[in-house]
């Protein structure tokens, strides 16, 4: 099911007005993670801080196997 | 996904690292890299998100289908989100405007110029004149 078809179109007056949760948009600090990556033919386990001095491109896709 | 593989040269250049992340196992990855035309192209790390926490805590997880959505997020080396792009269901990305994106930023932090729309490496920056507010 596709989530247009379960969820309910808000006017702007309607959205909760509070402080907004954190949202991974831009200016936050983006979060910190550790995790096993295949890279030149090994299993590798990475921290997004190994890449300090850089600019990261994180390139999120759906799945191995389809378009990306 | 070989799109970006053929960016990669020119972001190394630009001093950045590229990570591909899907919710796939490392072994997916593995068996992927070796089969696909377009993913044997790829010269950058595949991360497993299994457990889904990246995808979640950068707010590109589809929950229904457990996969992340296609979404490029750029990170600056001091560590903060300069930008994110969550891309439609159907529509591939636009590697050359994920290029010019972190050339603009870096163009930007080097001369403080502000960088036009469609602006592309070689065109000018506009100055931040108090004088100019309106006139452009």
């Amino acid at each position: 099911m596709k989530p247009h078809e379960t969820k309910t179109q808000l006017h702007v007056n309607h959205i909760d007005p509070c402080p907004l949760p954190f949202c991974a948009t831009r200016d936050d600090l983006a979060p910190l993670f550790t995790a096993d990556v295949f890279f030149r033919g090994e299993i590798h386990t990475i921290n997004l801080e190994d890449f300090k001095e850089k600019w990261k491109i994180l390139f999120f896709y759906a799945s191995d196997f389809t378009f990306v | 996904m070989a799109a970006v593989a053929a960016i990669y040269p020119p972001l190394k250049q630009l001093n950045a690292e590229v990570l591909g992340i899907s919710t796939d196992s490392v072994y997916s990855h593995k068996v992927f890299k070796e089969i696909s035309p377009s993913a044997r192209k790829v010269q950058y790390p595949l991360v497993s998100d299994r457990n889904h926490r990246i995808s979640r805590a950068y707010r590109v997880l589809d929950e229904d289908a457990g996969a992340s959505f296609r979404a490029t997020v750029i990170v600056s080396p001091e560590g903060t989100i300069a930008a994110k792009v969550i891309y439609p269901r159907e529509v591939g990305r636009n590697s050359y405007e994920l290029l010019r994106m972190l050339q603009g930023i870096q163009y930007g932090r080097e001369t403080n110029q502000g960088v036009p729309a469609n602006w592309v490496p070689g065109m000018p920056g506009i100055a931040r004149r108090t004088e100019d507010i309106g006139r452009i």
